[in-house]
């Protein structure tokens, strides 16, 4: 410890000129340089290191009553502890290749929805996410029924009638279920007037493209969340990657009437059928053949694969 | 070279929340101690005089200025192992023992423990707290945490000390002793800075004074230097001076004063020959009880340049 | 240095008289409750239960110890002016400053020690208790010496809040250095949901932002290694090292910040 010499003749570099304090700067350097080291050292132990996920993560609250008594009135800051670590978990788990288990995902927007009943973007997150199959979600529309249940009994919204109503139509392809929940959502307050429409347009034609893509179109147009939007556009565009099959479809097989096999390229359909150009999808990725069977699907390199299963029914 | 040497020590600090605004507590002090003096840093409460004592043990730091003890700059740790300082209303850890904590401080100036042991016994035994060593600070009277804080600033036998306030909270017998620990360490050729505002003990024992007033240096010099040219007069005690006579003294001199049976004060101005006056007496009979010359006390000092330092708007 | 061990010693002797009996009570009381009542009700889960909690409790009480004690060590004696007499020794400030820290962590380590001692007694209790066929079924030893690595990185992990403690309590009132450091603490933890960030949001600026601050911010997870140990699975020797090593960087950023500090202060 160097005693600190001070005197009007001295101009010692601290923060303030003539104060006689002992000068930071040589502090700073020194603490820069031991945070560099610090940020040196996490880089190279985060590239062995994963935080460690046991097979039965360990949520150690599973009930949304004990956490609601543990929570001591701060139900809602808590709520939202619970909401930021779902979106961070799911997100989390995306991005991981080897194993995309979603399990505490519906445990996580139990707990932050019966901490805070009227948690809307809770319950429309599960409702997407938790009907979603693998590889995007665990593929379970009884847990987002479940959940959007619990939505209708404390809120009644309308929006949670038809995000039952829309589980049940495009994931369970239930579409009298469907149908009648989107029934029931057009009697509630504040219900846009197409939702009476769409109930009917589903019981007559459900599983169409038309009702489906009606479907979405007022999701996207609705939405106060951008990730609902951006899966709204998501579906919309495959839509229009199936619609694109078809007419492909329907050129490739007056090709094959023609010429009795199969085109050996996109250009010599593109040629013979006169068509713009090589076909490619509406993220832009060309469409791939089965040489085989013949069936036009979007190449795996699309951000649109897979596209949606389609039943025939009502077509 | 002088213990102590202080120049144009400056402290000023910011006041306020919103603009903070200087406050500044010290002016520009310069003074000099020599070494083996006794030197009385006086002033009234929020003269500045603590936080010279705080400047001086760089506690706080100077807005601009200077200070060396013993040669060194303030700064320095080392010497402070030949310093002592004892602190205003001291406080130390009440779970200890008050030999407990001495002997942690001893061991703090790297005294060994057989050292430290034979030192903390004779300086509790010369404040006068050698039964109560065992005892927790915890259980101690203001008094006897003085007496401690006293005896942690001698440990080291050191050869400048620093006290501030040293008498306050001290009964009579506590301050005569405290008194007589100043004179014995002046005896040993130690030099004592002390800061009080209670002059009698200063006239007592200083050789030199500072008054301070205001954050500013009002006075400073040898004792006597200050107060020599103040004589103010003398003050006579006679007795054998019959009733009758008062007036007739009255008339001649300033001021008569009866005492108990037939004694008198009489005051004389300071221009008067108080040997001629008392020839004078004696020659009617009176006797002589005692003669004292009334001079400027060091309160008369203090008040009046106290007063002048201070600002004319200021009703005192 | 000397000074340094004189500070020490001196925190760690106010400690033991005041705190460290009552911890290692509850505890041991808490333990052996928990064991007793686990042992009754559970068949083959008590072992990890115990273990968790065991855990758990010598992490919550040390981080406990370590706030409370830590952000008292300096406020306490600038308040009460008990630094005065210290201040005025041949005792530089960064030497106290250090000694404070030293002592704390001195207390720390002899306080998780009786913690652990009792915890592998209680352990060692219950697996002498179980039948062999149950012991075969646990995926890790009952008195597991791995779980000596948690307690390691526990410990540094406290040693890291200390140091933040300490830091705090020289420039702010008890009040608030108690709350910042538990919010860093709790920010620590939750840090390394910060890393991966950028697979859940898409603005730039916050990816960014979100990167600064896992790099600035203490990174406490990684400290915790409980699930593993508990469940068995092998903790790298070099995750360990390099923990270790970033907590001994991170301290001593801490240590040289609070040394700067308390070096400009003013003690009126």
């Amino acid at each position: 410890m160097s005693p600190s010499t001070w005197s009007t003749t001295h101009a010692s570099p601290s923060l303030k000129a003539s104060d006689g304090r002992p000068p930071v700067s040589r502090a700073f350097a020194v603490i820069a340089v031991l945070l560099a080291a610090a940020i040196g050292v996490q880089v190279v132990r985060d590239r062995g290191w994963q935080p460690y996920q046991p097979e039965s993560a360990i949520l150690w609250l599973r009930s949304g009553g004990a956490a609601k008594r543990l929570a001591l009135g701060f139900d809602m800051i808590v709520s939202d502890v619970y909401w930021i670590r779902t979106v961070i978990y799911y997100g989390g788990r995306r991005r991981v290749e080897t194993r995309r288990t979603y399990d505490e995902l519906f445990p996580l927007l139990d707990l932050a929805t019966s901490l805070d009943p009227q948690f809307k973007v809770a319950y429309r997150f599960g409702a997407l996410f938790l009907s979603e199959p693998p590889p995007g979600g665990p593929g379970r529309p009884d847990q987002a029924i479940a959940l959007l249940e619990r939505g209708v009994e404390q809120d009644g919204d309308w929006e949670y009638y038809e995000d039952i109503g829309f589980v049940h139509y495009w994931w369970k392809h239930d579409y009298v279920g469907a149908a009648e929940w989107f029934r029931k959502a057009a009697t509630r307050p504040g219900a846009p007037s197409w939702l009476t429409g769409l109930a009917a347009t589903t019981l007559a034609v459900g599983g169409s493209r038309e009702s489906s893509r009606q479907l979405w179109t007022e999701l996207l147009n609705g939405a106060d969340a951008s990730y609902i939007q951006g899966q709204a556009k998501h579906r919309l565009l495959q839509l229009d990657a199936m619609d694109a099959i078809d007419q492909l479809s329907a050129s490739l097989q007056r090709f094959r009437d023609r010429e009795g096999r199969m085109p050996r390229t996109w250009q010599e359909l593109v040629t013979a059928e006169r068509l713009p150009g090589v076909p490619v999808d509406p993220a832009g990725v060309p469409f791939v053949v089965d040489g085989v069977t013949g069936t036009i699907d979007v190449s795996k390199q699309s951000p649109l694969w897979p596209l949606p299963a389609e039943p025939k029914v009502g077509r | 070279m002088p213990a102590i040497e202080t120049e144009g020590l400056t402290k000023d600090y910011l006041v306020g929340f919103w603009r903070p605004r200087p406050y500044r507590a010290l002016d520009a002090l310069t003074l000099s101690v020599e070494a083996g003096e006794v030197f009385g840093f006086l002033g009234p409460n929020g003269a500045g005089k603590s936080t010279t004592l705080k400047l001086l043990m760089q506690l706080i730091f100077p807005t601009r200025g200077s200070a060396r003890i013993l040669g060194s700059p303030v700064g320095d740790v080392s010497v402070r192992r030949r310093i002592g300082f004892l602190a205003e209303n001291p406080y130390y850890y009440d779970y200890l023992t008050a030999e407990e904590l001495l002997t942690y401080f001893a061991r703090l100036f790297g005294y060994s423990s057989s050292d430290a042991r034979t030192r903390v016994a004779r300086v509790l035994d010369d404040v006068g707290l050698g039964r109560e060593r065992r005892l927790r600070l915890r259980q101690f009277s203001k008094g006897m945490v003085q007496r401690v804080g006293l005896a942690q600033a001698l440990l080291n036998d050191p050869e400048v000390v620093f006290l501030d306030e040293p008498m306050s909270g001290l009964d009579p017998l506590g301050r005569r002793a405290v008194r007589d620990l100043i004179l014995s360490l002046r005896a040993r050729g130690c030099t004592v800075f002390f800061s009080s505002h209670i002059l009698s003990d200063a006239e007592a024992l200083c050789d030199r004074v500072a008054i301070v007033a205001q954050g500013k240096l009002v006075a400073a010099g040898r004792l006597d230097e200050l107060l020599a040219f103040e004589l103010q007069g003398w003050e006579l005690v006679m007795s054998g001076v019959p009733a009758a006579l008062h007036a007739q003294l009255a008339s001649r001199f300033a001021k008569v004063t009866p005492l108990s049976h037939d004694r008198v004060t009489v005051t004389l101005p300071a221009e008067a020959e108080p040997d001629r006056v008392m020839a004078a007496l004696s020659a009617d009979g009176a006797r002589i009880e005692s003669l004292n010359p009334i001079r400027h006390t060091l309160e008369d000092l203090f008040l009046q340049r106290v007063r002048e330092s201070q600002p004319r708007d200021i009703g005192v | 240095m000397r000074q340094i061990w004189l500070g020490a010693n001196a925190v760690f002797r106010e400690s033991v008289r005041d705190r460290v009996p009552y911890s290692i009570v509850v505890f041991a009381v808490l333990m052996i409750g928990v064991s007793y009542l686990i042992s009754q009700l559970t068949a083959g889960q008590d072992m990890k239960i115990i273990k968790d909690l065991g855990l758990a409790a010598l992490s919550m009480f040390g981080l406990l110890i370590a706030i409370f004690i830590g952000v008292g060590l300096v406020t306490k004696e600038v308040e009460k002016r008990s630094v005065y007499g210290l201040l005025t020794k041949p005792l530089s400030r960064a030497q106290f400053l250090l000694g404070k820290y030293a002592g704390l962590v001195m207390t720390l380590a002899v306080n998780l020690s009786v913690m652990t001692v009792a915890l592998y007694a209680v352990l060692l209790y219950s697996t002498y208790n179980a039948p062999a066929g149950l012991r075969a079924s646990w995926e890790a030893p009952g008195a597991d010496p791995h779980m000596l690595i948690a307690i390691v990185l526990i410990f540094s992990e406290l040693m890291i809040v200390t140091a933040l403690a300490l830091f705090f309590s020289t420039f702010s009132s008890p009040l608030w250095a108690t709350l910042l450091t538990l919010g860093l603490w709790v920010a620590g933890h939750f840090n390394s949901d910060l890393r991966n960030f950028g697979a859940v949001v898409d603005s730039a600026p916050a990816i960014w932002l979100a990167r600064v601050i896992y790099y600035v911010i203490p990174n406490l997870a990684p400290f915790d290694v409980k699930a593993e140990v508990v469940h068995g699975v092998h903790v790298a020797a070099r995750h360990v090292a390099l923990t270790l090593a970033y907590a001994a960087l991170y301290i001593s950023i801490l240590l040289t910040a609070s040394v700067t500090i308390f070096r400009r202060r003013d003690f009126k």
